[in-house]
């Protein structure tokens, strides 16, 4: 019994120390052909300056210091705070996800180089573990795509998703 | 409340599949049913609006997802042992369940088809949108001021105001391709989530503690 309990608080023991530095295994260095890349992020778009003062300071890389004024083109908001960004490869053969928010992310499906340039791709908008729209598109770099989300604290939630120049 | 053999006269009827006699008959009781008779005018406007919209021959956007949706549909059939109709014509397949959405993919397709940027331009282009939920309505445009293409979604259930939105700074991926699963990895070079998939090939993305890259 004292046998049992020892080895009892030793697994304990051994496992809070795992949850506190959980180990990363290094995945093979074989690295999946890709296709392009892409910047997508989740923008809290909202007239409440409070609320926007709440959202945490995100370093927008300068190529894309201009989305919240384009996004002010299109959306009746004065202020357009990025919550998370994520910079992504389209792989080729697999399919990428762009993940700048835990809760609102995107599946991207690379279906080859468009004709006249940009990419051809199928998305996915997903919220948690629901679907909210599927979309086959053409991704040109500069033109960038604004996917309106839903209503949050008065505000609203916009992914972007721009193709990067070059690869 | 109709029952199967009016609908299946109203089909003949619609199709032009009925002899001057039935077809007199069936005509006198549309006449005198106010019921049917609206039905009748409903499936003929929908029919020439089809028919008034769609190309005689389009490609199916998703067809792996309508080919399964026809699979289960014929499976269910095959297991309920339903006798189908002799001949039915086309009107049949308005009946189908499937057929609504497939219906409205189709229209937001032509939609989105017709408003799409011309081949060649440098704005990016939505071809095609599908919408699971009916109570989400989806449409695509260009703004050329904001030089974007946009793609609205009208309809969806709101995030809850208590809520926190997680946000990551993302900088690089691993794709393991034994288990399917990418790790993202944040500025500092951490891995801050794990995105794989579940049982049921849904999205499942497990974070740490500590997701902000």
């Amino acid at each position: 019994m004292k046998l049992a309990t020892a080895i009892f608080v030793l697994l304990g023991a051994a496992l809070v120390t795992a949850q506190d530095t959980p180990p990363v295994q290094p995945l093979p260095a074989k690295k999946p052909a890709t296709d392009a890349k892409v910047w997508g992020a989740l923008v809290f778009a909202t007239n409440d300056a409070k609320e926007a003062a709440t959202m945490p300071k995100v370093d927008v890389p300068a190529a894309y210091a201009d989305i919240p004024q384009r996004l002010g083109k299109v959306f009746e908001y004065q202020r357009f705070e990025v919550i998370g960004q994520h910079l992504q490869d389209v792989f080729r053969e697999y399919e990428s996800w762009v993940v700048p928010t835990k809760d609102l992310f995107l599946k991207v499906d690379s279906k080859g180089p468009a004709e006249g340039g940009g990419m051809n791709l199928h998305l996915q908008f997903w919220r948690d573990q629901q679907v909210i729209v599927k979309t086959d598109a053409v991704l040109k770099s500069g033109s960038p795509l604004f996917i309106a989300g839903p209503k949050w604290r008065g505000g609203q939630l916009v992914f972007v998703l721009v193709l990067q120049q070059g690869k | 409340m109709k029952t199967p053999t009016e609908d299946h006269d109203l089909l003949r009827w619609l199709d032009g599949e009925m002899s001057a006699a039935e077809k007199a008959a069936f005509e006198s009781r549309l006449a005198s049913d106010p019921a049917l008779k609206a039905e009748a005018e409903l499936m003929q406007r929908l029919s020439a609006d089809l028919r008034t919209h769609l190309p005689a021959e389009m490609p199916v956007p998703y067809a792996d997802f309508f080919n399964s949706q026809i699979q289960v549909r014929l499976a269910q059939d095959e297991n309920q042992q339903m006798p189908a109709p002799a001949s039915e014509g086309w009107f049949a397949w308005l009946r189908l369940p499937w057929l609504a959405p497939a219906a409205a993919v189709l229209m937001v397709s032509l939609f989105v088809w017709q408003n799409g940027a011309p081949s060649g331009s440098a704005d990016s282009v939505v071809h095609s949108i599908y919408v699971p939920s009916a109570a989400v309505q989806a449409r695509s445009f260009h703004s050329a001021e904001a030089n974007a293409t946009v793609l609205m979604l009208e309809g969806l259930e709101e995030m809850p105001a208590d809520r926190k939105i997680v946000g990551f700074n993302i900088t690089r991926t691993e794709v393991d391709e034994a288990v399917a699963a990418t790790t993202l990895f944040g500025t500092d070079g951490k891995a801050v989530a794990v995105m794989a998939k579940d049982a049921r090939n849904q999205p499942l993305l497990l974070t740490s503690s500590t997701p902000r890259g």
